[in-house]
């Protein structure tokens, strides 16, 4: 465990001593901050004068549904990039510049590589999403209505999306040297898992079924909307220990080209 | 405890290496005892980095076993790995972290007590000279500081077993000086192994050698049997005037016995320079130059040079013959 956590560390540590690592927290503090005030102003609008938007009855639109329901969908579009640029490094940048040899000669299993590794880039994770509870603070103080449950929810499913996303992207960083690569097949896999939502919206039946099972974005929807469900949750926890698993496998093999 | 499974620190049984359809190693086999420090030597591309990974434990051999301190390396890999510090060909250690914080890092993962940590690592930092580098980034480091924390890390949690992947090179002579010392110093009480393509670096810090080439030992003992074998060589340097005698002097030379690695080269003058390797214990300039005066051959000059071992070996290597010979030798 103490090994796991000085991997977790030092991986968590790495983020603040690249520009990259800085960078991506920055703008994602930036472009989350600037949704949030544009939606909260936007709201402010409509409620003032919800005629003249074609509403009759505002009252039927839920203050948090409004803010946070479109808050979290818009992140989830950001996720789509930040992803990618937060796991690109794990591996494929290790692999550049050759630091995991010495790392597979010490008394250490891939298991405790591949968990440490995951558990800090998941600590930078939380650490950008720290900020989204200061806008529910925000939000709460201008005088806000929290309907907590989704608000929650809708946490907790972007906390379980983000996993899931990053451990695609840390498996994906293992099977290239290069980080943008792996940025950009992270990317690449992530948009793919986006279009399924989109699939699964304009087709019937059976297969209509499968797509929306499979998408990540149908599964954060229930969240979103305050549904806590097992399906979703067994999802979520089957897409992150799947691709941990695949990391794993990935690593145990070493093919690589190291000299 | 090593004592109860064997006496020796490292025992390599009979490892083959393919990388796809390349043999990198073919049933290559030693053992290292405690105290010894053993020069693993050979050409590039000999396969010193791959056995060197496999011993270290970076990648599993096709087929053989590795042994450290009795414990099967890839069964066990856990516990064997305990004692093992290795320093790979290409130090790369993470730059964005100071040398104390690094260091401290690897005790943790390499399981050093938490509360050993702290000196655990102040002593390999000062055995290592880091001290004065201690909050610096290891990417601002000099090679040679690099190559320090290198050793330094190898060295954490004391491992009975060093592996060590051409610990001089790249190195100026002063700080050549200083590892080779290091290297001494810590060589006591444990088993150490070290790759080179410097053979007076084998004579200076190893007391026995293991030589490869393409992938098999071709020959194993002690320096002093290493050296001893080596000092009756030398090479013939010689130069003829006309360009047209070189077949006739080439064929004429070949038939003296003990003449090896043939070589002719025409120089920027237009004369032929022709050297050679004789294993005679007499002086063949004489029996030589007598010969290609009698065949009209206008030698211009004739002279001993002692080979230097890098000549030597690679000489040897080429042609494989250390084996055969040093079988006579032990
Ligand atoms: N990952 C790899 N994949 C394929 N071939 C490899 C790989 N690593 C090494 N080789 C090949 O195996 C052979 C032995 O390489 P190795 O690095 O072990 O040699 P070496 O003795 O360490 O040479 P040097 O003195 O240059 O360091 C070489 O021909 C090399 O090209
Ligand atoms: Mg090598």
């Amino acid at each position: 465990m103490n090994k796991i956590l000085a991997i977790a560390k030092r991986e968590f540590a790495s983020y603040f001593h690249s520009w990259i690592g800085v960078l991506t927290g920055v703008m994602f503090l930036l472009i989350s901050g600037v949704f949030f005030v544009v939606l909260v102003l936007n709201y402010v609008k409509i409620s003032m004068n919800p005629q003249q938007f074609g509403l009759s009855n505002f009252s039927g639109i839920s203050q948090t549904q409004f803010v946070f329901g479109s808050f979290f969908t818009n992140l989830n579009v950001l996720l789509l990039f930040m992803v990618p640029i937060l796991t690109m490094r794990s591996f494929a940048e290790e692999r550049r510049q050759e630091t995991l040899e010495i790392l597979f000669t010490y008394p250490l299993s891939d298991f405790e590589i591949v968990i440490g590794k995951q558990l800090g880039i998941i600590w930078f994770f939380e650490v950008l999403m720290l900020p989204l509870l200061g806008y529910m603070a925000v939000f709460y103080w201008i005088g806000g209505q929290f309907d907590w449950g989704p608000t929650l929810l809708g946490f907790l499913g972007f906390w379980f999306l983000g996993m899931a996303y990053l451990a695609a992207g840390v498996f994906i960083s293992t099977l290239t040297k290069h980080p943008v690569v792996s940025a950009l097949g992270t990317f690449s896999i992530l948009v793919l898992f986006w279009i399924f939502e989109w699939v699964a919206g304009i087709t019937d039946g059976i297969w209509g079924r499968i797509f929306s099972e499979l998408s990540p974005l149908d599964h954060y929807k229930n969240f979103s909307v305050g549904i806590l469900s097992l399906q979703d949750l067994v999802y979520f926890l089957f897409f992150f220990f799947y691709f941990l698993f695949l990391t794993l496998r990935s690593i145990e093999t070493r093919h690589w080209k190291t000299s | 405890m090593s004592a109860s499974h064997s006496d020796s620190l490292i025992r390599f049984e009979s490892i083959s290496k393919k990388y796809g359809n390349f043999q990198a190693l073919q049933n290559v086999s030693f053992e290292i005892r405690e105290g010894e420090i053993v020069g693993f030597l050979g050409p590039n591309g000999a396969g010193k980095t791959t056995a060197l990974r496999i011993l270290a434990g970076f990648f599993p051999p096709s087929s053989g076993r590795v042994f450290i301190r009795g414990l099967d390396l890839f069964k066990y890999p856990h516990e064997a790995k305990r004692a093992l510090g290795y320093l790979p060909e290409s130090v790369n250690l993470y730059p964005d972290m100071k040398v104390g914080e690094y260091l401290r890092f690897v005790a943790k993962l390499k399981g050093v007590p938490s509360r050993e940590q702290k000196l655990h690592v102040q002593n390999k930092m000062e055995l290592c000279g880091l001290t004065e580098v201690e909050r610096r980034l290891i990417g601002r480091l000099s090679k040679g500081y690099r190559q320090r924390v290198g050793i330094a890390q190898a060295l954490i949690s004391e491992p009975s077993v060093l592996v060590l992947d051409e610990p001089t090179t790249g190195l100026d002579p002063q700080q050549i000086t200083q590892i080779r010392e290091l290297i001494r110093a810590i060589g006591h009480h444990r088993a150490v192994i070290l790759s080179t393509h410097i053979l007076p670096e084998v004579s200076m810090l190893c007391n026995r050698v293991l030589m490869i080439h393409q992938g098999k030992i071709l020959a194993s003992g002690t320096v002093g049997e290493l050296e001893a074998f080596l000092k009756d060589r030398e090479v013939i340097h010689m130069m003829i005037k006309e360009r047209a005698h070189m077949e006739i002097a080439l064929r004429l030379l070949r038939s003296f016995p003990g003449i090896e690695d043939l070589k002719a080269t025409e120089t920027s003058r237009k004369e032929i320079s022709i050297s050679f390797e004789t294993t005679c214990d007499e002086d063949l300039r004489l029996k030589i130059s007598k010969l290609l005066v009698e065949n009209d051959i206008s030698l211009i000059e004739i002279q001993r040079v002692p080979l230097t071992l890098e000549d030597i070996f690679l000489g040897l290597l080429k042609q494989g013959k250390f084996a055969q010979r040093s079988g006579g030798h032990v």
